[in-house]
């Protein structure tokens, strides 16, 4: 476990989600072992001491959209509900404590007793809580997902909102200028396509999987990757890190004579029907996060439909790329993208991401999620400075 | 009282006296229903013979039963298995489930011996015991026939009769309630069958509430590739796990002797599919159907079934399993318990049986006739019998299922941990060593495996408790579950609160095999495992287990769950103290 900690640690510090300083980890075996700063691993280990789960990951946001979205909250709530399908499908809502709440009693009873029955929480000026039911990894792919949602979600408020806190705006401007990096395809190679040998298909999606996560356009489970070889569908595996696909990738006949593939992507369903009805060899699928913020960004007026997720039938077009309703797996996500994706070579799904194709090889998928995300980072500026 | 409906409904088969009795409200609150308040209501009698006339037999549904929360119309059957002597539960879908507390009652609790053969019949709030002598030697189907005019029906067949030890009690929509042998159970007490008919409506607590983890929960099996997925078991039922099982070279071959059986894809999902024109068939109001029959109605075989009766024992020919899956479904007995039995059995005389052998076997097991006779007792018996001990591929007396323990280690530490024997239910490792969820796991190692295997007993202690079906959770978690029970009875549960309630539900069973004698001889898995390599090749190397390395393991299994180095109780009061 200890090889464990260190590992999604790394990761933590890799995509800049938490503050290099302010991680720790506690995950119990027959024994208890922690890890990291010393006053968050006391905590952790009294707040896995009191829940029946193997992992936990107390970790402070490097951006304080967190505690912002807990300071904007009004007073009366105790969770926050972001939009994004990842919430809306894992996590449901994200609880807090205040830190006014903090005075009162144990935090770690407090704390625990939240999250004996949430897979995180927000701790106003501690950070971000999360438990892993079985792994580590779990605990940090709940941390991840926490931290992603609140990303998207206080990125969302300020568009309607704007801000409403002292210093709020300083701290965005920092955001904007210093956190971001410029997203780009460049200096990347690719092999050409298309792709027919066996090994050469697996190690090409390994490596576009792991740059689609070193480039930050992808937190590293947050998506799938595929490649089609003749009556073949390569495909990562549901639960699968990007960044880590070796192993991990089904080959799966296009038609079902065999059901090896059931640990397939959630979203193989969709990836056959593009195939079947285009003319893709690759596909990637991820969640950046302005894709997934502007996906969501809906003007339509007096509109009947109240479950955008999966009930809106309609296709908006922003920057090219369309925007379709359908929620993952057999949500009918794969009956709404396959008719958009074919021309533009893109689609986004409202609250869900972004899917792009490669006609040849991977490097036109690759390039046109950067287009897509910088696009919606582009975009998403120029409406809340208009807005502000 | 919202979700149970705090009754009992009591039948001495002894004296044909027939009563409701009022369960204690914190009995429900601390053991929820099915599996867990079935095991508290045995406290009493955990200790008597199987067979004893005042062994209970408990039908106990759950507090989601009568409800629309997904896969959770079903009920647990406990009592004490005459195949392995440990306390045993199993969970049975269907329609029974759902028409008994429409009846009024969380529990049915059947004791004594009628003198002749009955069927208690239960209509609302009226239940009564008819003389069964002119059904007591029919097979299973004939007689969900001939009493289907009373609502729905539970009934043993001629194995249950004949006390073979793994004798099911088969539901009228083809589920059974297997493995363990309380088919047999339910023979001794010359029960023919129950049937049931009620018509009682379930209040919920909070309907807003519910329906919000209701959809909150199927918005997750949509999302599940192993439930609604393009290759999952909505569409292919569970053999869809033959070629998964295939490809990572652990399913069991010729009584575990090989992990790769050539001609799998003989008898996979798609074959079946396609040679049987399999159609989706399921529990009642389950919305994933993961049971599959053929136009005609006849029920196909589960994974288990198909892979114990194929490579297990050699055979590719898949109309010869389906046929047999059958004739067990007729004669209410286990499949995959005769299946390793018969496959220990050709092992033996160093001959697998061909195809067209099998019904003959199947036949003579549950008549108890010829090598029959030996058949019936199951493959631990039977391979002391033949003087070949070590050929039964069984846990605690409970055949292996269709998992090489080669292939996935924590399935290896949570055959032996369980408390019925090897069975993979339990803690149910294949959901994240082989199906990645909620996480992946490597299943060539036991690190941390002791701490999850735990942890998921416990939750699925919790799940057979509700009563929910384990394959919700290739989607759902517990987080959904506690909403559901939380808004459907008004009382506050969360995942924690389950899991602690699933720990002492556990404890619990391991307390009354250890006060039946069972120790860590009892949690072992057969030597072969231990010292012959499983089939390796396609790049994955598949070793013996490390004896020593599971032993390590074992021991922090013991030391989680506060056990002696024995896998035993320091404390001989403890469960005293349990509520």
């Amino acid at each position: 476990m200890i090889d464990q900690i260190a590992k999604y640690k790394a990761k933590l510090l890799a995509d800049r989600s938490a503050q290099p300083e302010r991680i720790a980890f506690s995950a119990k075996d027959d024994v208890v072992i922690s890890d990291g700063e010393h006053s968050l691993a006391v905590l952790a280990e009294s707040i896995l001491a009191r829940l029946n789960c193997l992992a936990l990951v107390v970790a402070a946001p490097s951006l304080p959209f967190a505690d912002y979205l807990v300071a904007r909250a009004p007073l009366a709530d105790t969770a926050i509900i972001p939009r994004d399908t990842e919430t809306r499908t894992f996590l449901h809502d994200i609880p807090f404590i205040r830190a006014s709440e903090l005075g009162e009693g144990d935090p770690a009873e407090r704390i625990a007793t939240i999250l004996g029955s949430r897979k995180g929480v927000i701790v106003e000026g501690v950070g971000i809580i999360a438990n892993g039911a079985l792994t580590v990894e779990q605990a940090f792919i709940n941390w991840s997902s926490v931290f992603h949602s609140t990303f998207v979600k206080y990125l969302e408020d300020l568009l309607t909102a704007g801000f409403l806190l002292p210093g709020e705006a300083e701290a965005f401007r920092e955001f904007r200028t210093n956190w971001l990096k410029p997203l780009t395809a460049e200096g990347l190679t690719f092999r050409d396509g298309p792709l027919t040998d066996h090994a050469t298909i697996l190690d090409e999606m390994a490596r576009v999987g792991r740059y689609t996560v070193e480039r930050g356009l992808v937190d590293s489970f947050f998506g799938n990757i595929s490649c089609r070889n003749n009556d073949m569908i390569y495909i990562s595996q549901t639960a699968s890190s990007l960044d880590e696909l070796a192993g991990c990738i089904d080959p799966v006949p296009f038609g079902n004579s065999s059901t090896t593939g059931i640990t397939a992507s959630s979203e193989l369903a969709a990836h056959r029907r593009v195939y079947e009805t285009g003319d893709a060899l690759t596909i990637l699928h991820g969640h950046p996060k302005f894709g997934v913020v502007m996906s969501m960004v809906c003007e339509e007026q007096h509109c009947a439909v109240t479950d955008c997720w999966r009930d809106c039938d309609k296709v908006r077009i922003m920057g090219g790329t369309p925007v379709v309703a359908g929620e993952i797996g057999a949500g009918g996500l794969a009956k709404r993208v396959p008719p958009v994706i074919g021309g533009p070579g893109r689609a986004l799904v409202y609250g869900h991401g972004v899917f792009t194709i490669g006609r040849r090889d991977f490097a036109e998928a690759f390039r046109a999620l950067v287009e897509v995300e910088n696009w919606c980072r582009n975009e998403y500026f120029r409406r809340l400075d208009a807005r502000l | 009282m919202h979700g149970w409906t705090g009754n009992i409904l009591n039948v001495d088969l002894t004296s044909g006296r027939i009563w409701r009795s009022k369960i204690p409200e914190h009995f429900l609150h601390e053991y929820l229903g099915g599996r867990g308040l079935g095991v508290r209501l045995m406290r009493g009698a955990y200790r008597l013979d199987p067979f004893d006339p005042e062994m209970p037999l408990i039908f106990a549904v759950g507090p989601l039963c009568g409800t629309p929360a997904p896969t959770a119309a079903r009920l647990a059957v406990v009592s004490r298995s005459p195949l392995t002597g440990t306390i045993y539960d199993c969970s049975a879908g269907g329609r029974f489930a759902w028409r008994l507390k429409a009846a009024g009652v969380d529990v049915l609790r059947i004791i004594g011996r009628s003198a002749a053969p009955v069927v208690l019949s239960i209509k609302g709030e009226n239940a009564e015991l008819l003389p069964a002598a002119e059904l007591w030697g029919k097979r299973v189907k004939e007689t969900v026939a001939l009493l289907a005019e009373h609502g729905s029906v539970a009934a043993i067949g001629p194995a249950g009769e004949n006390g073979v030890l793994y004798a099911n009690i088969m539901m009228g929509e083809g589920n059974s309630v297997g493995r363990g042998g309380l088919g047999a159970v339910m023979g001794a007490k010359g029960l023919k069958a129950v049937t049931v008919n009620g018509d009682a409506k379930l209040v919920i607590a909070d309907p807003d509430r519910f329906d919000h983890a209701r959809a909150d929960v199927m918005r997750l099996f949509r999302a599940s590739p192993v439930i609604f997925g393009e290759l999952g078991i909505a569409e292919f039922g569970t053999p869809a796990l033959v070629d998964l099982m295939r490809q990572r070279r652990m399913a069991p071959t010729e009584n575990f002797r090989k992990t790769v059986f050539a001609a799998s894809e003989n008898y996979s999902g798609p074959a079946i599919k396609r040679d049987f024109q399999a159609k989706k068939d399921g529990c009642y109001g389950c919305p994933i159907q993961c049971k599959k029959s053929t136009p005609k109605g006849e029920h196909l075989p589960e994974y288990e079934t198909v892979s114990h009766f194929g490579g297990l024992n050699g055979i590719a020919d898949l109309s010869a399993i389906v046929k047999a899956n059958t004739l067990c479904n007729e004669l209410g007995m286990d499949t995959i318990t005769v299946a390793a039995t018969i496959s220990a059995w050709g092992e033996a005389h160093g001959r697998f049986p061909v195809a067209e052998e099998l019904s003959g076997l199947l036949e003579d097991a549950a008549f108890r006739r010829g090598d029959g006779e030996a058949l019936a007792l199951g493959s631990r018996r039977l391979a002391e019998e033949l003087g070949r001990p070590e050929l039964s591929m069984s846990v605690k007396s409970l055949e292996l299922p269709a998992y090489d323990p080669r292939g996935a280690y924590g399935m290896a530490l949570a055959y032996c941990t369980s408390n019925r024997g090897g069975c993979h239910l339990r803690a149910y490792p294949i959901s994240h060593e082989i199906l990645r969820k909620p996480v992946p796991t490597d299943r060539f190692s036991f690190s941390g495996k002791a701490r999850i295997i735990k942890i998921a007993e416990d939750t699925n202690a919790a799940v057979d408790s509700l009563v929910a079906c384990k394959f919700s959770f290739f989607g759902a978690t517990l987080e959904e579950y506690a909403e559901l029970l939380s808004a459907t009875t008004g009382v506050e549960y969360t995942p924690q609160s389950l899991k602690e309630i699933g720990d002492r539900i556990c404890l619990t069973e391991r307390f009354y095999n250890c006060a039946n004698g069972f120790t860590i001889s009892d949690d072992l898995l057969p030597e072969r495992f231990f010292s012959e390599a499983g089939s390796s090749g396609e790049g994955i190397e598949v070793p013996a287990i490390d004896r020593s390395r599971f032993d390590e393991e074992l021991q922090k299994y013991y030391r989680i769950r506060g056990l002696t180095s024995q896998g035993t109780f320091e404390d001989s009061h403890w469960l005293e103290r349990q509520p």
